[in-house]
């Protein structure tokens, strides 16, 4: 090495050209480093009815494989990557006792509670037993889910939050914050008797960009056919925009969830009825009155929809950089049993074929078609946002500041080579990049 | 072992933070350090002349003695507190000495590198932001907080400076220099630098860096001018690590309005971090927004301390001496106290 032969490196890829610009050192320049989510937070991994007694099913959240297995009732949720090799444990779950899961290639079989290794099947003597294991994910069921805690191998048990810090506001706790004249008190899927029903599916774009049309007032535009539009009537307003600098009110507070309420439906939002440029006026105004909030790591709650005293909630899971479990559910309370049968039958002839999957169908298609402008990342630097992209702005700051961390590309994972193989011959048979474990078939 | 013939040897025992300990040899003449490093443990060190302040230890039993014949930087505060340079330190009974990190820290060893210039920014009257990147197949690695020595062009000079980028960010090393009205390095940057220029650079150095045990305890940070550059690594570090970030008080300030700078990369910072504050002040003259006259020091109070509080000093010598007394006096431990002093040259 001297002074002579020194030569300049050369431009090394995408990222170290975009991270550190000092151009796009903004504000939420966290947020535009979470291509794979936030991590350290709670999300949804399964319906309770996806996993039942004894079953083991695997998932993908933040590009971290999880197993999960349920014994006795309870779930358990370990990392989906035997330290050994590296196949993923439920791809062919093999499990010999109640409280262990072995991997079926090689035997190294983990403890369910505490993650380490406790044996190997053909190798019960072997020095690293007993000294290694998975991490172990924080469970918890509530109204017919499973939540599982997403966490960085090195995040400490006691400094996991409680569920409640990851999921939206709850009424009537936070009716004076956030008065609510047109409706009761919206139903939480904490509530003692909260049923929720609804789907998960998987979608082609990133998180964040799912995440944003949850909560962006200036789509309805794409809404105006829609079914459940049309069968009760409704005339939607062409936009919706800030009237006043307090449109949008954000909690931060230490002990609870991190978020932004959206006044809509007051005098801080002005209906946009007409566009003379184009010669469009919408007369009789007549649309369901809602509200938006979203809190981190991106749960959307709609009060007041798709009916009275229902709430829909959002989530877009990151699964990859380019790829997000959608769920929807709606909530409502049903304290008998005749209720909670009303509810699922009009839950089934009703909200989802004409609400989760009619409506929220145009948010699907809409997320993809901005995916490209964003896939190589030039999309943060070149988008020019008007101002009813004030909501997924204050969004975008907030989920910057509070965020438990940002998931880093994960060691792999499939997904994170985009032209692998076997991406490659899974697209060619038909199956598209997913949610679940690819189990093999023997 | 050395033999040092007539004079007798005393057992100095080394704990490392973590418990790990080692016991050496030590003749009454030759130093802490040089046995150290004879006897193969590993004590961190630079200069070896009293000077950079990279092999400090704090004496815990014994009686370790520092040359009288050389001017070390160590501040009678610290003396007082126990600390040592173990480079100019010799043992005149049985000693027991504790260091500040871990057996392995000092596993990155120095080494030599060459840089390209990137960058030359001005960001205030008197300071430079200098960017730059490692040579095609040259490396450095470093932790948050230390330094590196940088040859001034067409010279034998080397200088010391602290990193303000992260390790995360290497092959790029920041540095934020202090540019003085003469000297041979502000000379270079003031009048002859120029994005392209080469500069060989040796590191990593120094014993003030971020500690890794202490995760959930309050963070005070002091910086007094470019003393800034390594709390920059250690914030931008502790935001791209794992885990639940502490609360952070970060306190600096420069002489004045013209020569402070970083204002809004700070504010950015609290931006991206809620557990983080800042105060910002100067020494005399006017002020604008939130900063106020006085210095770095002054903006803590008790409120500010907890018992569990870890600080880090770093800016000139009478800034450090004053934090110690200071901060000592508001109840933060000694062992939590983590000091750099910038001494412009």
């Amino acid at each position: 090495m001297s002074e002579i032969k020194a030569v300049r490196r050369r431009a090394n890829g995408e990222n170290s050209a975009r991270r550190n610009d000092a151009k796009t050192q903004s504000s939420y320049q966290p947020y535009i480093e979470a291509e794979w989510g936030f991590i350290n937070h709670w999300y949804p991994a399964l319906f309770s009815e996806e996993l039942v007694e004894d079953q083991v099913e695997g998932v993908q959240i933040c590009g971290v494989q999880i197993v999960l297995r349920r014994v006795n009732g309870k779930v358990f949720a370990l990392k989906d990557q035997c330290i050994h090799r590296g196949v993923r444990l439920s791809s062919k779950p093999m499990c010999f006792t109640k409280e262990t899961i072995s991997c079926w290639y090689h035997g190294f079989t983990y403890n369910l509670e505490s993650g380490n290794l406790d044996t190997i099947v053909g190798n019960p003597d072997d020095k690293l037993i007993g000294t290694t294991g998975l991490t172990t994910y924080p469970v918890e069921e509530v109204a017919g889910m499973i939540f599982v805690f997403v966490r960085d191998d090195d995040f400490a048990d006691e400094d996991v939050p409680p569920l409640s810090h990851d999921l939206p506001i709850r009424f009537p706790e936070w009716s004076e914050t956030f008065p609510h004249p047109l409706w009761p008190a919206t139903p939480s899927i904490l509530d003692e008797h909260a049923v929720a029903h609804g789907i998960h599916r998987t979608g082609e774009a990133n998180w964040r960009i799912a995440c944003e049309n949850g909560f962006d007032n200036a789509h309805i535009l794409v809404h105006k056919d829609n079914s459940i539009v049309q069968v009760n009537n409704w005339v939607l307003p062409l936009g919706i925009r800030p009237a006043s600098a307090d449109c949008i009110t954000t909690f931060e507070e230490d002990g609870g969830p991190k978020g932004l309420m959206q006044w809509l439906f007051t005098d801080r939002w002005d209906p946009v009825l007409e566009n003379k440029e184009l010669g469009i006026k919408v007369e009789g105004v007549n649309s369901r009155l809602y509200r938006t909030s979203v809190v981190l790591p991106g749960v959307l709650m709609v009060e007041n929809w798709p009916e009275e005293q229902l709430a829909q909630y959002e989530w877009y899971v990151p699964i990859t950089d380019d790829t997000y479990e959608y769920w929807e559910i709606i909530v409502s309370n049903c304290a008998t049993e005749e209720e909670k049968t009303a509810f699922k039958y009009r839950y089934d002839r009703v909200f989802e074929p004409l609400c989760v999957r009619g409506f929220n169908d145009c948010d699907l298609y809409a997320r993809e078609a901005m995916q490209d402008f964003y896939a190589d990342g030039t999309g943060w630097d070149r988008e020019q946002l008007v101002d009813t992209d004030v909501s997924p702005i204050t969004w975008r700051k907030l989920s910057s500041k509070h965020n438990r961390g940002i998931a880093q590309p994960p060691p792999g994972v499939q997904g994170k080579v985009k032209a692998s193989s076997i991406r490659l011959k899974n697209l060619s048979s038909g199956r598209a990049p997913g949610y679940l474990v690819d189990k093999i078939d023997d | 072992m050395t033999d040092s013939g007539t004079l007798p040897s005393h057992r100095v025992n080394i704990e490392f933070l973590g418990g790990e300990s080692q016991t050496i040899s030590v003749a009454e003449d030759e130093s802490v350090l040089a046995a150290a490093k004879a006897q193969g443990v590993p004590i961190l060190h630079q200069c070896e002349s009293g000077s950079c302040g990279s092999c400090i230890v704090r004496l815990t039993s014994g009686e370790l003695v520092m040359r009288s014949d050389v001017a070390a930087s160590l501040l009678e505060s610290e003396r007082a507190a126990g600390m040592r340079l173990a480079c100019i330190s010799n043992p005149k009974s049985d000693c027991n000495i504790e260091l500040e990190y871990a057996s392995d820290a000092a596993s990155l060893k120095p080494s030599k590198a060459v840089v390209f210039l990137d960058a030359i920014e001005w960001i205030a009257e008197d300071v430079v932001k200098l960017s730059t990147e490692l040579a095609e197949g040259d490396w450095l690695d470093f932790q948050p907080g230390q330094f590196v020595q940088l040859q001034v062009p067409g010279t034998d000079a080397y200088r010391r400076y602290s990193m303000s980028s992260t390790p995360a960010q290497i092959p790029k090393l920041e540095f934020l220099i202090r540019v003085l009205p003469d000297g041979v390095m502000s000379n270079y940057l003031r009048n002859e630098a120029k994005v392209d220029d080469t500069l060989m650079v040796e590191g990593p150095f120094g014993s003030f860096f971020l500690r890794d045990n202490a995760r959930r305890a309050p963070l005070l940070m002091i910086a007094g001018g470019t003393g800034l550059a390594p709390i920059m690594s250690m914030l931008d570090s502790i935001r791209g690590r794992s885990g639940l970030k502490p609360r952070i008080l970060v306190s600096f300030g420069c002489a004045s309005m013209d020569n402070l700078f970083y204002v809004d990369e700070l504010d950015l910072r609290k931006d991206w971090m809620a557990g983080l504050q800042t105060r910002i002040s100067v020494d005399r003259g006017r002020s604008e927004r939130d900063i106020v006259i006085g210095n770095p020091l002054q903006a803590i109070g008790v409120d500010d301390i907890t018992e569990d509080t870890v600080a880090y000093l770093c800016g000139p010598p009478p800034m450090i001496e004053a934090s110690y007394a200071h901060l000592s006096q508001l109840g933060v431990r000694a062992e939590n106290m983590h000091a750099e002093q910038f001494i412009p040259s």
